[in-house]
């Protein structure tokens, strides 16, 4: 059965076999989100939204494209919503969540420092740093990057989601690849070991 | 190479892509240039913090979740729709039903032929069958 045969099934009552798309996809959508929300429980929260939202827009997909695509476009633009605002918030804040003792797979980033604390929180300081690169570049910037660095999406795909050209994201690509050289470059000395 | 050409390289470089030439250029290039080499460790370090998000599991129990509050949102929609309605709806419903039935009644009624009135035939009447098989017959058996 495939995904169109799928969908007509639940707009005819059958609730249940959405939660075939949501074993699917939950990954796919997860990882777009933290692209986005850099954060463990904010992306949770952010895929169950997706998902409940895609469930509410089911009606209204016209079958012309993926399913796949379709969530992604309801991914990028949820997690844009989150991302505008939660502006507020301190940035310093997400990552500290980010890299939260209880972050267990935060920890294998610096897992060969341990026994440097120093070097911890010079890494520490350059991971804050560089977020804060990615989340100062325009949103079609970061939506690329998101995409193409976080889902490993081919052009075409990203144009697809993103309604686009393949240049266009080409030139997208080119420009936050560009400003993230720039503005990661500001004079800050990264001192691996 | 100057470090504009090593910088828009240093992806490619660092995955591999380069040409062989191009490759040992880009790597020379970085052994002397403090700026490029600073730049290519912070790649390696985004590419380091990308990766370890990306491999973050997502919440084992989300499936759960979202069905229970897509569950949860239908059974409130039907709440949400007014007594009257939810009483009013099934009973028209099956009101409808009902007159639908007897009218199919009524109209196949209608439809019967005119001489099956349903008595039974004269000559039928006539004929007596009780001599032709007699009870005691049977209790005799």
């Amino acid at each position: 059965m495939n995904e169109h045969e799928l969908i007509k099934l639940i707009l005819q009552g059958e609730r249940d076999k959405f939660r075939i798309f949501v074993e699917k996809y939950q990954q796919m959508v997860f990882r777009t989100c933290m692209g986005f929300v850099h954060n463990k429980e904010d992306a949770d929260d952010l895929t169950q939204e997706v998902f409940i939202q895609a469930y509410q827009s089911l009606p209204d997909f016209k079958m012309k494209s993926a399913f796949s695509t379709w969530l992604y476009r309801i991914a990028v633009n949820a997690s844009l919503n989150k991302v505008r605002k939660s502006a507020g918030t301190s940035f310093i804040q997400r990552l500290e969540s980010f890299f939260g003792a209880e972050n267990s797979k935060t920890s294998q980033l610096t897992a060969s420092d341990t026994d440097d604390p120093e070097n911890i929180i010079i890494k520490k300081e350059h991971s804050q740093w560089l977020q804060k690169a990615l989340d100062s570049l325009p949103e079609n910037q970061r939506t690329a990057i998101v995409l193409s660095k976080y889902d490993d999406l081919s052009q075409k795909e990203i144009a697809e989601i993103m309604k686009t050209t393949e240049g266009a994201v080409e030139a997208l690509l080119q420009r936050a690849k560009m400003n993230l050289r720039e503005k990661l470059s500001g004079g800050r000395i990264i001192n691996h070991n | 190479m100057n470090c504009q050409l090593c910088q828009e390289n240093l992806d490619a470089y660092r995955e591999g892509r380069l040409p062989a030439g191009m490759m040992t250029q880009v790597e020379s290039h970085l052994k002397t240039c403090d700026s490029c080499k600073r730049l290519s460790e912070i790649q390696i370090l985004a590419g380091r913090v990308i990766s370890v998000e990306k491999e973050t599991d997502v919440d084992p129990f989300l499936v759960t979740r979202v069905m229970a509050q897509i569950e949860r949102l239908d059974t409130e929609s039907f709440e949400n729709i007014p007594l009257v309605a939810r009483i009013l709806r099934p009973a028209l419903i099956t009101l409808s039903l009902s007159v639908a039935v007897l009218f199919g009644i009524m109209l196949g009624n209608l439809s019967r032929p005119a001489g099956n009135t349903g008595k039974i035939p004269l000559e039928l009447a006539l004929i007596n069958d009780a001599s032709l098989e007699s009870v005691d017959i049977l209790s005799l058996e």
